[in-house]
C-alpha cells in the first residue's frame, strides 16, 4: 500500500496547467490538420481511399498517447509513486462514473488495432447502417443512407455484433433482387439480369470479386437475385437502382412480367 | 466500314516490321501447330496505338497459306457479318475484335456466337483485341479459354521507336540540335494543385513539390554517362510515351520543327482529369475501342446519358477528338486516361 504522506504531489501551478492545456491543444490541432489532409488526399486516391483513411484513427491514438505521456512525464514530472497514485485516482474515477467513458476509449483502441472496421467502411452496428466517417476516442460516427450522422459509442464493439460490408476495400457486394411471374421465360430473365449487371457503370468484377445470378422457384412466382460488387461502396444504392431499372425495361421488351398482384403474399404463406 | 481482303502472298523470309520479332515467331509457331492439326486460335492483345495493325499486316504478308482478313471498324450486329467471310481459306485474320460485342444488354449475343464459331469451325482465328476490352471480356466472359495462344504486345524499346520514327525520313534528313533548356530541366519543381473551397465557391492553387519522373529515370538509366542528343531525344520520347508507338509519334511531331528537333521540344503531356462518373464511363467505352461513332456510343449509353454534353466536355479537356461524328481517343491523353479510369475502377 502506498503511503500518501510520503508522496510529494507535483506543484500544480498555473504555468503547469497552461502548458498541459497547450499540449492538449497542439495535439488536437495536429490531429485536425492531419485528419483534414489525409481525408482530402484519400478522396483523390481513388481505389486507395479507404487504405489512406485507415491511418487516421491510429494517428489519433498515437498523438493523444504521446501528448498524455508528455504531460505526465515532462510537465507534471510524476515519479513512479505519483503515477501509481494517479492510477489509483483514475481507477476511483472510473468506478464512480467515468467507466462508460473509459470503456469507450478502450473500445476505440480495440477498433484501431483490431480493425473490425475502418474509416470509409459501410457497417451495421446495432440498429444503424452507414459509412464510417470517423473513429474517435469516444465514439464512431456513421453517415446513414438518409444522410444522418450517428455517433455510436465505441464500447458497443464489446457487446454488439458489427457487420462490415466491405472490410476495408472500396468495393462491396450488392444483392439485387427481382420477382417475376412463373409463366415468364426465366432463362431469358437471368440472361438479361446478368447483362444488366455486367454492363453497369457501377460494377466491379475481378477474379476475387465475381458475380452470380441465381433463380429460385416459388409456387406462384420466381425470385431472381444478382450478387455483384459495386466499384465504390458509395454507389451501393445507385448500382441497385440502375440495374433494376434497366432490367425491367428489358423485361418489358421481352414479355417478362412481374408476379400478379397478391400472388407473392399467397406464395409466402404456403 | 468493315473491310475484307484475301491474301495470296507466299512466305517472305525476312520481317519488314520493327520490333515484335518474338511475337511474330510465336504466331508462326502457332500457325505451324495448326497445320499439324492443333486448334490454336490466337489473340493478339495490346493497348491502343501500340502497333497491332502493323503486326497483323506483317503476319498477313508472311503466312504460307491463303488467309482471309477482316478488319472491324464499327460494331458487328449480326454473326452473319462474320460467317459470310469464312470461305475456303482456313486461316481467318480478324482485326479489332473489340467491335464484336457492345457493352449493353443484348450486346454479347454476337460475341457468344463468334466464340462458338472459334471452337466448332475448322479454321484458325488470328484475332487482335484492345487490351481494355479484352480485360473486361476476360472478367465477365472468361474469353481467354477460346484463345489458347495469347500474345500481349510488349512496349517498344527506345531504339525501336527511333528506328520506326526515322524510317519515314532519309538518312541525315533530321537535324538533332542540342539546346541549353534540356540540360537545365529540374528534377524537383513546384506545381499548383487546384483546391476548391466549396463554402466560398472559390478555387485556390496549393503549391506542391513534384519530382520530375522523366528526369529522374533518365538520370538513373544514364548513370551520368554521356549520351548523344539523338539518344536523349528518343529516351525522352520513350519515357513519356511508355513505349507506345502512337504516343511517341505525337510527341515526335509536336516537337519537330522540320527539319530540326531539340530535346527541350519533347514535352510531357499533362492532363488534369476532373470528370463525373457518366463522363468517365463514356471515356472508358471510347478507350476500349479507341474510336467509335457517336451514334453507336449513344446506342450503348442509353437514354440516361446526354452524349452531346459528355462529348463536349471530353473534347474540351483534350481527351478525345470528335471528327465527322467519330469520337477518337487522343494518343497523348492515353496514359492519363488509363490512370484515371483505373483509379476510378472503371477499367480493370
Amino acid at each position: 500500500m502506498v503511503d500518501n504522506s510520503m508522496i510529494n504531489l507535483p506543484a500544480f501551478s498555473t504555468v503547469t496547467l497552461i502548458n498541459s492545456i497547450l499540449v492538449i491543444l497542439i495535439a488536437y490541432l495536429l490531429i485536425r490538420i492531419i485528419t483534414f489532409i489525409l481525408t482530402w488526399s484519400s478522396e483523390r486516391a481513388g481505389q486507395y481511399r479507404i487504405t489512406v483513411k485507415m491511418v487516421i484513427p491510429l494517428l489519433k491514438f498515437t498523438i493523444y498517447g504521446i501528448a498524455l505521456y508528455y504531460i505526465l512525464a515532462n510537465i507534471l514530472k510524476l515519479s513512479s509513486e505519483q503515477l501509481v497514485l494517479f492510477g489509483g485516482l483514475l481507477g476511483a474515477g472510473i468506478g464512480f462514473g467515468l467507466k462508460d467513458l473509459f470503456a469507450d476509449v478502450i473500445g476505440g483502441m480495440v477498433i484501431t488495432f483490431e480493425k473490425p472496421y475502418h474509416v470509409g467502411d459501410k457497417i451495421k452496428m446495432g440498429d444503424y447502417y452507414g459509412e464510417v466517417i470517423d473513429i474517435g476516442i469516444r465514439s464512431t460516427r456513421l453517415v446513414t443512407p438518409d444522410d444522418n450522422v450517428v455517433s455510436v459509442p465505441n464500447f458497443l464493439i464489446f457487446t454488439q455484433a458489427v457487420a462490415s460490408a466491405n472490410a476495408g476495400t472500396q468495393e462491396m457486394m450488392v444483392v439485387i433482387e427481382l420477382f417475376i411471374d412463373s409463366g415468364s421465360d426465366s432463362a431469358q430473365a437471368m440472361k438479361i439480369l446478368k447483362e444488366a449487371v455486367i454492363t453497369s457503370k457501377y460494377v466491379f468484377v475481378s477474379n476475387k470479386r465475381p458475380f452470380t445470378v441465381l433463380l429460385k422457384d416459388f409456387p406462384f412466382y420466381r425470385h431472381l437475385s444478382a450478387k455483384a460488387y459495386v466499384n465504390d461502396l458509395r454507389y451501393e444504392f445507385e448500382f441497385e437502382s440502375e440495374v433494376t431499372r434497366r432490367t425491367w425495361e428489358e423485361f418489358a421488351k421481352n414479355g417478362i412480367k412481374a408476379p400478379k398482384v397478391n400472388v407473392m403474399d399467397a406464395g409466402s404463406k404456403i | 466500314m468493315n473491310e475484307t481482303s484475301v491474301n495470296n502472298a507466299e512466305t517472305k523470309p525476312d520481317s519488314g516490321i520493327i520490333g515484335f520479332q518474338k511475337e511474330i515467331a510465336d504466331i508462326r509457331t502457332a500457325i505451324a501447330g495448326f497445320e499439324m492439326g492443333e486448334n490454336l486460335n490466337i489473340a493478339i492483345i495490346s493497348e491502343p496505338f501500340s502497333g497491332k495493325t502493323a503486326l497483323i499486316n506483317e503476319i498477313e504478308q508472311n503466312i504460307t497459306q491463303k488467309a482471309t482478313r477482316f478488319s472491324f471498324s464499327s460494331f458487328v450486329h449480326d454473326i452473319s457479318e462474320i460467317t459470310q467471310i469464312l470461305d475456303s481459306n482456313r486461316i481467318v485474320i480478324l482485326d479489332h475484335c473489340e467491335f464484336i460485342y457492345t457493352r449493353r444488354i443484348g450486346g454479347f449475343d454476337v460475341l457468344e456466337d463468334f466464340l462458338k464459331l472459334t471452337v466448332s469451325q475448322n479454321n484458325m482465328f488470328i484475332t487482335t483485341w484492345n487490351l481494355y476490352s479484352w480485360n473486361y471480356l476476360e472478367k465477365v466472359s472468361n474469353i481467354s479459354k477460346f484463345f489458347p495462344v495469347q500474345i500481349y504486345l510488349p512496349i517498344m524499346k527506345a531504339d525501336e521507336l527511333k528506328e520506326y520514327i526515322l524510317s519515314s525520313y532519309d538518312k541525315d534528313e533530321i537535324k538533332f540540335i542540342e539546346d541549353v533548356a534540356s540540360e537545365k530541366e529540374k528534377l524537383i519543381k513546384f506545381v499548383n494543385y487546384p483546391f476548391t473551397l466549396k463554402s466560398l465557391n472559390k478555387t485556390i492553387n496549393i503549391p506542391f513539390l513534384k519530382i520530375n519522373k522523366i528526369v529522374l529515370e533518365m538520370k538513373v538509366s544514364h548513370n551520368e554517362a554521356k549520351v548523344t542528343v539523338e539518344e536523349l531525344i528518343f529516351d525522352r520520347i520513350h519515357h513519356i510515351s511508355n513505349g507506345n508507338l502512337g504516343v511517341a509519334n505525337v510527341l515526335w511531331h509536336n516537337g519537330l520543327e522540320y527539319p530540326a528537333i531539340r530535346p527541350s521540344r519533347i514535352k510531357d503531356f499533362s492532363f488534369n482529369i476532373d470528370i463525373d462518373l457518366n463522363e468517365a464511363y463514356i471515356l472508358g467505352i471510347i478507350l476500349s475501342v479507341k474510336s467509335i461513332k457517336k451514334d453507336e456510343l449513344s446506342e450503348i449509353a442509353g437514354s440516361e446519358f446526354n452524349i452531346d454534353e459528355i462529348l463536349f466536355r471530353l473534347v474540351t479537356l483534350g481527351l478525345i477528338s470528335l471528327t465527322e461524328g467519330c469520337c477518337t481517343l487522343k494518343p497523348e491523353a492515353l496514359h492519363s486516361i488509363v490512370d484515371y479510369l483505373k483509379k476510378s475502377r472503371l477499367v480493370w
